[in-house]
């Protein structure tokens, strides 16, 4: 198969919406930070925001930055235009990561910066930005650079 | 063991046609499956006393209008306006199998009689998922932005985790979706009835989210299907040979909405769901003579193999293989065509099939000498209820 990059120019991203549990979140990310909701009582972190601590049940959870270095927990390479907005980008590699600080919290994402076919379980990754309008910016993931 | 094991049982099972997209309202397809199990059970309809359902509309985007793309318990009884009725429930964590369950419970509650339980599934003309919008809200404002757009998609990204952990190659997937077409050809309600598929076909076809190829996907169709349940003692007063519920059970694990692609939630919802039914019905893997479990993308074969106990994690493409899957291997699986092979009418089909195969009424595809019929009705996480089926009381 011949190894190419997906061509994301002509793809326009629904825009988040961020609501009264993710809105630090997505705050965090328009600094190019990226910060996930941590229990206070157990510190344990996680993805998507909850209303409470799913491990013990603490209602005390606040965002906090982690350093956005994972490795690849799972991907799909998408073929099919089943959603009309990705249609130009195909095929496109859309992963899933898990943080090394954050271990069970998955965040989703697409691999950027390198052909899709490099995408594999366990590669090593690292959050970069990508700012969608002046209100929101996108976490997202290239291969790791350096150690 | 559980002790209301074998006082439930299925009589009647009853079909709709199955079309590609909506031709005639969905109420129709729900009506003819529900008179057909009636009828398959030999009661009238004025005999239904009790509703049960799942109405979701998998298709994404698409407006739910009662009776054209969802059929609720509302428009049923308003179509069969049953004289004797005195129960019903629309069930919303578990998907139809769920339905089923409750069903069950109110028979054994001794609150109904005879009860029927149907699944419609509509396919909209034109784009199945319809996702338009500019934004994304809610659960999605962390995955549509990426181009998670789909069901499939969730299930693709487990699939590649279980792939490269378990160093495996998605080639021998080809025996699943091959065999099961094969035993779709002894289905005659089935869409893919009179349309064979060779290893070949499968491994040539387009990749829609790898590694799902288009044969790892059911088609979505429309139709319906339904059953009849009735007390153990009732059943045996009727037509068809009973088939018994001796165990049932439901996933217990629930996934923060919005997080996706986690196997590991996938195997714990499969293994909640069969270690009820195991324990309630006092059976283990090894003891199943048959087993259908739910395929509406074929990666959901392996986790339910691997869940519920069949084989060991890493090995079910392995397992599937050298005919231990076929009608008179040491697993005959999704012996129906699976929903690969029937088209997206969800997991009633799979619990109708179970039921056929423990009360010996499976016709051409009749699997020999039958006594504990296992069915996985949905996918471990997405929604997932497991059962058994029995011959004989015991
Ligand atoms: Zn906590």
């Amino acid at each position: 198969m011949l190894a190419r990059m997906s061509d994301w120019s002509k793809v326009t991203r629904p825009i988040p919406v961020p609501n009264e549990l993710s809105r630090p979140f997505w705050d965090a990310a328009r600094q190019k930070v990226l910060a996930l909701q941590r229990c206070q009582a157990c510190k344990h972190f996680q993805h998507p925001p909850y209303a409470t601590c799913v491990r013990c049940m603490g209602i005390d959870l606040k965002f906090e930055p982690v350093s956005g270095k994972g490795a690849i927990y799972a991907y799909t390479i998408m073929y099919h235009a089943g959603d009309k907005r990705f249609a130009a980008a195909i095929p496109y590699a859309s992963i899933i990561v898990e943080l090394d600080d954050a271990p069970g919290a998955l965040l989703a994402g697409n691999l950027l910066e390198a052909p899709y076919t490099e995408a594999k379980v366990g590669r090593r990754v690292e959050v970069i930005f990508e700012p969608l309008n002046d209100d929101i910016t996108l976490p997202q993931f290239r291969l790791a650079r350096g150690a | 063991m559980w002790e209301h094991r074998c006082k439930v049982a299925v009589s009647g099972v009853g079909f709709s046609k199955v079309t590609r997209s909506a031709e005639i309202p969905l109420a129709t397809h729900a009506l003819e499956a529900v008179k057909g199990a009636v009828a398959d059970s030999g009661l009238s309809i004025s005999d239904i006393d009790g509703l049960a359902t799942y109405p979701e509309l998998p298709a994404t985007g698409h407006a739910m209008v009662d009776g054209i793309t969802i059929v609720s318990v509302n428009c049923m009884m308003a179509m069969l306006k049953l004289p004797n009725l005195a129960w019903h429930v629309q069930v919303e964590t578990v998907n139809i199998g769920g339905a089923v369950q409750q069903a069950a419970n109110a028979l054994l509650a001794g609150v109904c009689k005879y009860a029927v339980v149907w699944r419609a599934m509509h396919n909209p003309k034109g784009t199945y998922q319809n996702l338009p919008g500019t934004h994304a809200a809610g659960a999605t404002q962390f995955t549509a932005p990426y181009g998670f757009g789909g069901p499939g998609q969730g299930m693709a990204v487990a699939y590649t985790r279980w792939l490269e952990r378990h160093n495996q190659s998605r080639e021998k997937m080809a025996t699943l979706a091959i065999t099961q077409r094969r035993h779709t050809q002894m289905n005659p309600h089935a869409y893919f009835y009179g349309q064979p598929l060779t290893r070949e076909d499968y491994l040539g076809s387009r990749m829609v989210a790898y590694p799902f190829c288009l044969y790892d996907c059911d088609i979505p169709v429309q139709g319906a299907v339904a059953i009849v349940l009735t007390t153990a003692d009732r059943a045996r007063d009727l037509k068809p040979r009973p088939a018994y519920i001796a165990g049932y059970g439901q996933r217990l694990a629930f996934e923060v909405a919005g997080r996706i692609g986690s196997l590991s939630s996938y195997m714990e919802g499969g293994r909640s769901s069969s270690s009820l039914t195991w324990e309630r019905s006092g059976f283990s893997p090894k003891d199943v003579d048959v087993a259908q479990i739910y395929d509406g993308f074929s990666a959901s074969v392996i986790y339910g193999l691997e869940s519920y106990g069949f084989c060991k994690e890493g090995e079910a493409l392995d397992f599937i293989q050298d005919g231990r899957m076929e009608l008179d291997g040491e697993l005959p699986l999704n012996t129906f065509g699976g929903s690969l092979g029937t088209g997206r009418i969800h997991g009633l089909w799979h619990i109708i099939e179970g039921a056929l195969q423990a009360s010996g009424r499976a016709g051409e595809r009749q699997v020999k000498d039958v006594d504990v019929s296992f069915v996985g009705a949905s996918a471990p996480i997405v929604q997932g209820t497991t059962f058994i089926f029995v011959r004989e009381p015991y």
